[in-house]
């Protein structure tokens, strides 16, 4: 293995390695993967369409392709750099989104977006793996002693809860709810004790009155329709009974490709974005449904491997996070259309269609293959760059 | 320490990888590793949730939805609702609506002039925007005629077909719009029997029929329209009540609305004043205070109290409209609508008491009845001897119309508090609730309510051979910063025949003004007396009351009654 000959000297590392080989040790069973699943997401766009590869297909597709030339870019970059990059990358992010605030564009009652002329993106998207990559950073500066010291936490704290801020002044309680959520994650990782993340919870609960005055209607009614959906079948709960109805009509081995009744009859609004996993559900049935979810699983599973085989903590942390993100992105959005959760508006990663939700996904598994070929690269405590 | 305890691990690592890495970094990947596994052990978790959730939705519970999809085509017409002797109020209409799959018309400007043609109603503009969209399914337009189905199938267009579908038909149109209520566009009932019966009516197994009696239901709104057209009213409310059953023959509350074109309809109008509307009653609460006084033994027909002076009580002063400054016996305070003595009769009788007795004729929740719009009623929540005072005489208590209707019929037909109903009812022995006054008093309170239409305020509501009895009421209407003198809510509670009560009649005018006939007065003996008495008139024959003769020794002695002991009488000489 190569790895024997930089045993003891991980500051050279696979940083050592030509591009070429670094892409060469990439993981090919993630990438098929990812690949695996987007093609999935093809071809539902298509049918979504109706049969048509415009409008939604055929972007999908150009997108997915330079998402996949990013990731490879993104992974073959030295481990460090993007060490270097964390905070740089998170400023960056926090001021896409206070931009938003000034300059937004709205969709359906929220301001999410921001326009540079011939694209739009979406910062909170980009929020989501800058924070991941700052927290890895923050976290593997600290020893496990140093975690649990209170002061500590106290910027973490604040590196989560300004973009939290934001994201709800959009509003975006989705984008909210994954933030606190990874960001919990790492924290538990970085082994912040158990204890803490009680009283966390604890905390939660006693502030949920309080949110609830800040929520816009349209929130709390999506959090009552969630307890009953029939309580407003016209209004709030017409997206959970219709998906379900929907669903339900799929069974066991779904209608088939391009039979279901979505595409046509237009029940479902968003049907190629939150809630295309009905769509995809209903013509391939509850067959498909598993599939996709196993290949999810098997995603995660590779980037929780990842994770296990990176030396340093900045590395481990980052694969984690991300995996959490990555994780959090399914289980909201596949939960949300089967009513286990309410209707927050996340979409399902690498179906879903939309340009910065795949870009930033490609980004951070570049990140997570970044991770794996720099494995053994020793990062210092005190970010202390050699040569970078 | 971690390494000796856990060779295993060890060894499992790269030889000599932990080398490099100094203590406290090894424990915290130590740490680190193990929460991994924690946090792998949350997502298998989650993922299990999900895909138990995907086979539970659409293998399991999902596997009957499209069975029942099924059925929705099938699904029976929703059930009729009648009125008590079979007249329909509410019926189910198949018919046809059209819709278009725009990808099969091939020349959409032609077919939108086309269709413009045979259902005029169009917009041609918007049909043919509709025609060329390219959706699979659009709707062109709801429930066709069949002599427009069969113009639009003349005309020959590809990619027009017609769903049938079944449009829910108000007969009676505004009627009983309050009662019947309506459904939404897709036949769910939203309001009214509709929406309580809702299940039982989508079952479409039997019609429900109504306790409403069409024939009566027709005279009281006649009556109403007339008396708040006379009174220049912004709304009036009429009840007919069988005293015994707890039927309900009729209830009005206008405005109303036509249940046919319920989008059109005002939300005002669609309030229900006589079982959602709670209103402070005035002197018609004055039977329950002299009601619960006689039962509980704290006054007689004979006994009397001073009404020579108003009672003032911190800031409040309590003084009778009619005022006559002098002793009043029981009766002259019934009939001449003493306040004063009112309080005073609720005083002695005692706050808990009265409150108790209140309660045992239904004014502590709302009113029983089976259409959701039912009001709540309002009482003080600190119930003092004043609150005591001014709900004698119907002041500081708000019940809905119906209540009082039901509560009164409990103090004329026996002593019996009997659920008030709007469904026919077969057995009215099961319907029978608590005693909550006794035979006697229930006997002395026929005679009370006879005198006050024989001789007290509510004369014009008598029709000879009816033997009427009742109470007049006129509550002012509480606005910003207190009692709106201008502003009345005039009404008259009473049943007939007197002698054996079978029917109760509620009139009851919001806001009527005094004209000509009246004097300008708009009390409640002045503009909603004299409309019972034309109910009465009009349903007494209907209802086969026979009339009696009051004027017969034994009738006489029946409802006899001494108005005043204290005036002298032959036998005293």
């Amino acid at each position: 293995m190569q790895r024997e000959t930089f045993l003891g000297s991980g500051d050279l590392g696979s940083a050592s390695l030509s591009w070429p080989e670094k892409i060469w040790h990439f993981r090919w069973v993630l990438i098929l993967l990812l690949c695996a699943v987007a093609s999935i997401g093809f071809v539902t766009l298509y049918s979504a369409a109706g049969g048509s590869l415009e409008p939604w297909a055929v972007r999908q597709m150009t997108r997915f392709v330079v998402g996949l030339t990013l990731m490879t870019v993104v992974g073959v970059i030295d481990i460090r750099f993007w060490f270097k990059a964390a905070y740089v990358l998170y400023g960056f992010a926090l001021l896409l989104l206070a931009a938003v605030e000034v300059v937004g564009m709205g969709a359906m009652g929220a301001q999410r977006w921001l326009s540079f002329g011939f694209f739009q993106i979406q910062p909170s998207e980009v929020m989501k793996v800058a924070l991941v990559m700052a927290l890895a950073r923050y976290f593997h500066g600290l020893g496990t002693e140093d975690v649990n010291r209170p002061v500590n936490l106290l910027a973490p704290i604040g590196m989560v809860l300004v973009p939290v801020a934001l994201v709800m002044r959009q509003p975006d309680l989705g984008t909210a709810l994954m933030l606190m959520m990874a960001a919990a994650a790492m924290a538990f990782l970085a082994g912040l004790r158990v204890w803490v993340f009680g009283a966390a919870v604890a905390a939660v609960g006693a502030l949920a009155p309080v949110a609830w005055e800040f929520m816009h209607d349209y929130q709390r009614r999506r959090i009552l329709t969630f307890l009953d959906p029939e309580r407003d079948p016209l209004g709030s709960g017409y997206h959970i009974l219709q998906s379900k109805i929907a669903l339900g009509s799929g069974g066991i081995f779904g209608k088939g490709y391009m039979e279901g009744t979505q595409s046509y009859l237009n029940f479902l609004p968003e049907k190629q974005t939150d809630f295309i996993f009905t769509m995809y559900a209903e013509e391939f049935g509850m067959i498909g449904g598993l599939v996709l979810v196993a290949l999810y699983l098997l995603i995660v599973v590779q980037g929780i491997s990842v994770s296990l085989k990176s030396r340093s903590q900045f590395g481990r942390l980052l694969a984690a996070g991300l995996m959490a993100l990555f994780f959090l992105y399914v289980f909201i959005n596949v939960a949300m259309v089967m009513g286990v959760v309410p209707v927050v508006g996340v979409p399902l990663p690498l179906l879903s269609y939309g340009g910065t939700a795949m870009l930033s996904l490609m980004f951070s598994f570049g990140l997570v293959l970044s991770v794996s070929v720099h494995r053994d690269v020793r990062i210092g405590r005190r970010a202390i760059m050699d040569g970078l | 320490m971690n390494q000796a305890t856990k060779p295993g691990r060890r060894t499992a690592a790269p030889p000599g990888a932990r080398v490099v890495i100094d203590g406290a970094a090894k424990q915290a990947l130590e740490i680190g590793r193990n929460r991994l596994f924690v946090i792998a052990a949350v997502f298998a978790l989650g993922f299990t949730v999900i895909s138990g959730r995907v086979v539970d939705v659409m293998a399991l519970k999902g596997g009957a939805a499209p069975k029942s999809a099924a059925v929705a085509v099938e699904q029976p017409d929703r059930a009729a609702i009648r009125d008590r002797n079979g007249e329909l109020l509410a019926t189910s209409l198949g018919t046809a609506s059209l819709f278009a799959d725009a990808t099969q018309v091939s020349d959409p400007a032609t077919a939108a002039r086309q269709l413009k043609g045979v259902l005029p109603e169009l917009n041609e503009a918007d049909v043919r925007t509709k025609l060329t969209s390219e959706r699979r399914f659009i709707w062109i337009h709801r429930n066709l005629t069949p002599r427009q189905q069969y113009a639009v199938n003349r005309l020959g267009i590809p990619g027009l077909s017609f769903q049938r579908e079944a449009r829910r038909v108000y007969p009676q149109g505004a009627m009983a719009a309050h009662v019947v209520g309506f459904t939404d566009v897709d036949g769910k009932g939203i309001a009214g029997i509709e929406r309580s019966f809702d299940g039982a009516l989508a079952a479409g197994t039997a019609p429900i029929d109504l306790s409403l009696d069409m024939r009566v239901q027709h005279a009281v709104v006649d009556e109403l329209t007339n008396a708040i057209k006379d009174f220049n009213a912004v709304g009036g409310v009429g009840v007919v009540l069988d005293v015994r059953s707890g039927e309900v023959l009729a209830l009005a509350s206008l405005p109303d609305f036509d249940p046919n074109h319920p989008g059109d309809v005002k939300p005002e109008d669609r309030f229900n004043r006589a079982t959602l509307g709670v209103y402070e009653m005035g002197s018609t609460f004055k039977t329950f205070v002299i009601a619960g006084a006689l039962d509980s033994g704290t006054a007689t027909l004979k006994s009397g109290y001073d009404a020579t002076n108003p009672i003032h009580i911190g800031r409040f002063t309590i003084e009778d409209y009619h005022a006559k400054r002098r002793w009043l016996s029981v009766p002259e305070i019934y009939i001449h609508s003493s306040n004063i003595g009112a309080a005073k009769m609720a005083l002695d009788l005692g706050t808990p008491q009265f409150r108790a007795f209140l309660h045992s004729v239904g004014f502590n929740e709302p009113s029983p009845l089976e259409v959701p719009e039912v009001g709540k009623p309002m009482s003080p929540a600190q119930w003092r001897d004043i609150n005591t005072m001014t709900i004698a005489f119907g002041h500081g208590m708000a019940v809905s119309p119906i209540q009082l209707a039901s509560a009164t019929a409990a103090m004329i037909n026996g002593g019996i508090l009997v659920q008030p109903t709007l469904i026919k009812r077969t057995n009215v022995e099961g319907a029978m609730g608590a005693r909550v006054i006794s035979r006697e008093t229930s006997a002395d309170m026929r005679k009370l309510m006879r005198l006050v239409v024989e001789q007290g305020t509510a004369k014009s509501a008598d029709v000879p051979g009816y033997l009427v009895g009742g109470k007049t009421g006129t509550a002012e209407k509480t606005g910003v910063g207190g009692y709106k003198k201008k502003s009345l809510l005039s009404s008259f509670i009473g049943a007939f025949p007197m002698n054996d009560p079978r029917y109760l009649v509620l009139v009851m005018l919001d806001e009527p003004k005094g004209n000509k006939q009246s004097y300008g007065y708009a009390t409640g003996g002045w503009v909603a007396a004299p409309a019972a008495g034309r109910i009465v008139r009009r349903i007494g024959p209907m209802l086969g009351v026979e009339p009696v003769d009051d004027t017969t020794p034994e009738m006489k002695k029946e409802m006899f009654v001494v108005v005043n002991p204290r005036a002298p009488t032959l036998a005293s000489y």
